[in-house]
């Protein structure tokens, strides 16, 4: 394994070229579309098995159809009209009837204490009778209202398991998902997907319940016919081709100092031992009609939930996502490898539930999207930042590793695809933007 | 004006009425103008019509909809939301308005509120002020409806505000607001005992109780939003609560 390189300046003439002329990056397609309901683009990847995840790897984007209409918008389209909810609701309880106990906890509901896990566990226990097992992956940094609402939510009646990784270890693989991948909320993502399937098996709760559905934010759509969560994503059963922030678990035991116990909490799940405890994993949005803004409602109704108390960088939103002082930053990567900031998946996905309507969804793209998230900054750089002290091995594997903000913006620049970018009297501009003429 | 005022106030996002909960999370309820007339006929002794994301969006469409509400109703009407310059309030005061009540451009442009008051008299200027708590009897005046800090103190703010022309303030409690937890008295006494002009309370109003309360915090209206939109109490209802409580209202 070589020196992770501070980034370099960035050979800019790539971004020069005519938009027939540029290069795409991650597999992206070339022509970029925004759909015509919402405000997505035909640039946002699809969740792929982040354990494969590596510089090389290329993306699966959202399908748009010949109207022109992305996956998620024909997702609401038949929440809306197909979907028979009684016939689903219906299934729901009879699944609950065939978990339910009298004495121990029968199913077990993975969140943050958001609007949405708050939703999920407190219907289940409420209307469904069942008695959740909660379960929570810290994020990198709480935020201190992030850290409220989830004692909120405890306090309206869960039992909980927190479990927080090493944070010596979650800086580092986050610190090495930022430089390989742009991708600051990997490891968060890892232990969100394998935490609740490892916790079933330590528990002996077969019965897993997540909150929405993926498919609801572009995921290919035929994964919605099935409520079971593709396995896929949590279970690798061959544990040479993982990869944790784009770099071997070889490496990161040779070169960067981490012994195997430091990774049990990013692994996956064993799916021999899922499949010998029938372990079964349902999206409660498969049964349910989920409308985040509902969510909100009944949280702070029923458990005194707080939207934060300003509104995120780069969004208009205060409800949503709000527990990570990192998020910010992810949104921001978001932006600079797809085109794709916090304000358009927020837009989108409000616009789809007919809260907003697309003109206002373009005014909030045009006004917040890609904005830098200023107020935590400093503090997200210390965290990504890799002292010898602290880090005696893998400082060494880093020709500068400390992270500040000269770092981050040529970072940045590196990951941006010229056919998305480019340069206008010193400022970085969209090539295509759902505001401007597409 | 003797007697506290009861004043139902309409959030309009686009061509509806909306309500949230901390002025986030925007339910649409109905028709503002159904809305404004109904109250009207029950006995409100003014409206508010706030434009919820006008400053967010930076556009500001309530022109019509005063239009047709001041064809049809005769108590005061205040406008705010996305006001920017002396000519966005004549163009609403010549659409019906009675009132204008302006935050996040008097907040960029303090010299606005003695402009407005200069022109149009201080009595048609309401300063409208989104207060957070952000710690025991301090509050920070927020702009964007909620969204942005400014790190402003809202009483030497409204106090700044009312030496410039302010002649009213309409006083919403973020915190409080959509929540049906009550008003924020502490927030209207501190406010209310440092100056001397109309204060409104806004945000959270739960129960007819409070309206004494405000009365007593020296308030000279109530707004109230979540409480009549969802039906969960009506003006010949709050107002009769009012007076067996002791509180002058206008019957």
């Amino acid at each position: 394994m070589t020196l992770i390189r501070s980034p370099e300046p960035i050979d800019l003439s790539a971004f020069d070229l005519p938009d027939g002329e540029t290069q795409t990056r991650y597999g992206l397609p070339h022509e970029v579309l925004f759909c015509k309901r919402c405000v997505i683009s035909n640039q946002r990847p699809n969740s792929a098995v982040e354990y494969q995840h590596t510089k090389a790897s290329k993306k699966a984007t959202i399908a748009f159809d010949a109207e022109g209409v992305c996956d998620a918008c024909r997702f609401s389209e038949q929440k809306r009209s197909t979907i028979d909810w009684q016939d689903r609701e219906a299934r729901l309880a009879a699944l609950c009837d065939r978990f339910r106990s009298s004495s121990g906890y029968d199913c077990l509901t993975p969140g943050s204490g958001g609007k949405d896990s708050f939703y999920a566990s407190h219907v289940l226990k409420t209307r469904f009778n069942m008695h959740p097992l909660t379960v929570t992956w810290a994020p990198h940094v709480h935020t201190e209202w992030g850290w409220r609402n989830f004692q909120a939510w405890l306090h309206a009646g869960f039992d909980n398991y927190l479990m927080t990784p090493n944070g010596r270890v979650h800086r580092l693989l986050t610190r090495l998902a930022v430089d390989n991948l742009f991708h600051p909320f990997q490891a968060f993502m890892f232990g969100q997907k394998s935490l609740a399937p490892k916790m079933a098996l330590l528990h002996d709760i077969p019965f897993v319940v997540y909150g929405e559905n993926e498919a609801e934010y572009g995921n290919p759509i035929g994964d919605t016919t099935s409520a079971r969560r593709d396995w896929s994503y949590f279970a690798a059963a061959d544990r040479s081709k993982i990869h944790l922030g784009g770099t071997s678990v070889q490496s990161l035991h040779d070169d960067f100092g981490l012994e195997e116990q430091d990774l049990l909490p990013y692994l996956p799940a064993d799916p021999v031992q899922l499949e010998r405890k029938q372990i079964e994993v349902h999206y409660l949005g498969y049964y349910l009609k989920w409308h985040p803004q509902s969510c909100y409602y009944y949280a702070v109704e029923h458990g005194g939930f707080e939207a934060s108390p300003e509104r995120t960088p780069g969004t208009y939103s205060k409800y949503n996502s709000i527990d990570d002082r990192i998020d910010d930053f992810h949104y921001y990567t978001t932006f600079a490898k797809f085109g794709i900031g916090r304000a358009t998946y927020d837009a989108a996905q409000e616009i789809r539930s007919d809260d907003i309507t697309r003109d206002e969804g373009v005014a909030l793209v045009r006004r917040y999207d890609g904005e830098f998230p200023v107020r935590f900054a400093e503090e997200i750089f210390r965290y990504l930042s890799i002292p010898a002290k602290e880090f005696p091995v893998a400082s060494k594997m880093f020709e500068s590793p400390n992270m500040d903000r000269d770092y981050f913006m040529r970072l940045t620049d590196s990951f941006r695809s010229p056919h998305l970018w480019r340069l206008e009297n010193g400022r970085w501009k969209l090539r295509h933007t759902v505001f401007g003429n597409g | 004006m003797a007697g506290l005022r009861i004043i139902p106030r309409l959030d309009i996002k686009g061509p509806n009425l909306i309500k949230g909960i901390r002025l986030e999370g925007f339910r649409v309820v109905g028709d503002p103008h159904h809305y404004a007339l109904d109250y009207y006929r029950q006995g409100a002794d003014e409206l508010v019509f706030m434009d919820i994301v006008a400053s967010l969006y930076q556009r500001n469409n309530l022109t019509d909809i005063v239009r047709r509400a001041a064809d049809q109703i005769y108590i005061p009407i205040t406008v705010g939301g996305g006001i920017r310059s002396l000519g966005d309030v004549n163009q609403l005061l010549r659409s019906g308005a009675d009132k204008v009540a302006i935050n996040t451009a008097a907040i960029a442009r303090p010299a606005l509120i003695a402009e407005v008051s200069e022109r149009y008299g201080s009595q048609c200027m309401v300063l409208s002020v989104e207060a957070k708590r952000i710690g025991p009897g301090r509050w920070e005046a927020y702009t964007d409806n909620g969204r942005e800090h400014t790190g402003m103190d809202v009483v030497d703010w409204v106090m700044r505000a009312v030496a410039l022309g302010a002649g009213e303030v309409l006083l919403t409690a973020v915190d409080q607001e959509g929540t049906r937890k009550g008003l924020d008295h502490a927030l209207l006494q501190a406010v209310a005992s440092r100056v001397n002009v109309p204060i409104i309370a806004s945000g959270g109003f739960a129960a007819a109780p409070e309206l004494r309360q405000a009365r007593d915090a020296g308030v000279s209206g109530v707004a109230i939003a979540d409480a009549l939109h969802w039906k969960r109490t009506s003006l010949p209802q709050l107002k009769a609560d009012a007076q067996a409580l002791g509180v002058e209202v206008r019957l």
